[in-house]
């Protein structure tokens, strides 16, 4: 991740880069608008939480997938406990991604659980406590995304590091063994 | 897109998975273990929700054959990975450069198929705990594939109900209620884990969501209906029906001396939400 945003190419996955800042983007300006359009604080709610909602789920499972390549979700195995799968593309298609989109991916990410925790923070000086709720929902959701996919990037790097020292090491006694033979 | 298929998919617990998944299939199916197709089958495979052994959000097995020896598998398939019970079933139909799937002609397309199988998720996840069925005595097994979407679709229309029904305070009162249920979930659950309870997390709260709809039902009927004793008598079917409901779960998650601590707060808050629903006016 860089903090450039690199230039030379396009987003390769225009409509899914759109629809990733969408959702986010309009929970943000309904709840930061709403106040002036809306007396009742259950439409803000209900709508707000909503589309947070709705974004939480484009972006776990169909821009992570596609535009950074990377997966994860809980499972409960058959002795009842709950494991927590990572998966990813394997290293030559990962670097193949686009990185315009990869950087567009984190950034929103990354801006949209800032934005809430600026709100949160104007809300608790007012001591708005309904407010607190929304922005407390909407924080969770885009923060378990956060978590959920560094982990996912991390446990990538981890396997990748692994799968290499494997491979040479495989390779090393590959020919260890065809030197052998020759002799 | 011949090359397609061949990019490899790694994953870290997945060929595991995918051996006992096969295993489970070879038991289950009369058929012998079968080679696998090097292609996926062209229709997604639908995750088999009905059956509690099989979490619906595996995914559909790779050619074994080929997986299991080499981490890197020569010519096998890269199965585009089913997204947790959601994401476009039509994004699977092809398998594109990524090796995930080729995004779909429209957005639009495979979101309506995801919305129907987490709906799906959430209907039978519904029946699992609310009517009587063989599994409620496993909590692990009855609750698999816990979903929060029910739960959070159950809770806003309480809350919503409760408001409607509301003459004053409309806003007060559906943020309280919200609160509260959400809040109360979270409480309950650390409770019985506290308690040296062997329950997970997100499969409780889960749980305690789906107890809700028949008190959803008996907020809607007092909602539309305003006599009181009417009210009082819906609330309290509707109560025992939340409590037996969460009973087998909860009870079973602790150990037998210290059941009545961990169901004792379930019906509490099951009750405050009562007493919330009959005196609304």
């Amino acid at each position: 991740m860089d903090l450039i945003l690199p230039t030379g190419e396009s987003y390769a996955h225009p409509k899914l880069c759109f629809f990733h800042v969408v959702f986010k983007a309009a929970a943000l300006a309904f709840y930061i608008l709403s106040a002036l359009f809306f007396d009742s604080f259950v439409i803000i709610f209900v709508t707000t939480v909503l589309l947070a909602a709705l974004d939480f789920w484009v972006v776990k499972n169909v821009s992570g997938r596609i535009l950074v390549g990377l997966r994860w979700w809980n499972e409960i195995n058959d002795e009842g406990e709950s494991v927590w799968k990572f998966e990813c593309l394997d290293q030559e298609s990962l670097a193949r991604m686009n990185k315009k989109d990869s950087w567009l991916f984190w950034w929103t990410l990354y801006l949209t659980a800032l934005s809430w925790i600026v709100l949160g923070i104007f809300s608790l000086i007012r001591f708005e406590a309904d407010y607190l709720l929304v922005v407390g929902v909407c924080l969770t959701l885009s923060i378990a995304n956060i978590v959920g996919f560094t982990r996912c990037r991390k446990d990538a790097k981890k396997q990748f590091q692994a799968f290499a020292s494997q491979t040479i090491a495989s390779r090393f006694s590959s020919t260890i063994q065809s030197a052998f033979s020759i002799v | 897109m011949s090359h397609g298929d061949t990019i490899p998919l790694h994953s870290t617990s997945q060929s595991d998975i995918d051996e006992i998944e096969n295993l489970i299939h070879s038991t289950l199916q009369s058929g012998p273990a079968t080679v696998l197709p090097a292609r996926p089958p062209s229709p997604p495979r639908i995750p088999v929700s009905s059956s509690p052994f099989i979490p619906s959000n595996l995914p559909p097995p790779p050619p074994v054959s080929h997986h299991k020896p080499t981490p890197v598998p020569a010519a096998a398939a890269a199965p585009p990975p089913p997204p947790q019970g959601s994401g476009g079933s039509g994004q699977q139909q092809g398998i594109g450069a990524t090796g995930f799937g080729s995004p779909p002609n429209t957005l639009t397309e495979p979101v309506w198929d995801t919305v129907k199988r987490d709906l799906s998720r959430i209907v039978s996840n519904l029946k699992l705990v609310v009517f009587p069925n063989p599994y409620r005595e496993d909590p692990g097994k009855a609750l698999r594939d816990w979903d929060l979407w029910g739960p959070f679709f159950f809770i806003v229309f309480l809350g919503l109900v409760l408001s409607w029904s509301a003459s004053v305070k409309k806003s007060e009162v559906f943020a309280v209620a919200f609160a509260l249920l959400a809040a109360g979930a979270v409480i309950l659950t650390l409770n019985v884990l506290l308690l040296g309870g062997h329950i997970i997390f997100f499969q409780s709260l889960s749980l305690l969501g789906y107890c809700l709809v028949p008190l959803d039902i008996g907020a809607l009927v007092c909602m539309l209906y305003d006599n009181v004793i009417l009210k009082v008598i819906v609330v309290c079917v509707t109560l025992a029906w939340s409590s037996w409901a969460a009973y087998p779960f909860m009870s079973t998650a602790v150990n037998p001396k210290r059941k009545a601590l961990a169901l004792y707060p379930v019906l509490l808050m099951y009750v405050s939400v009562g007493f919330l629903i009959v005196a609304i006016d």
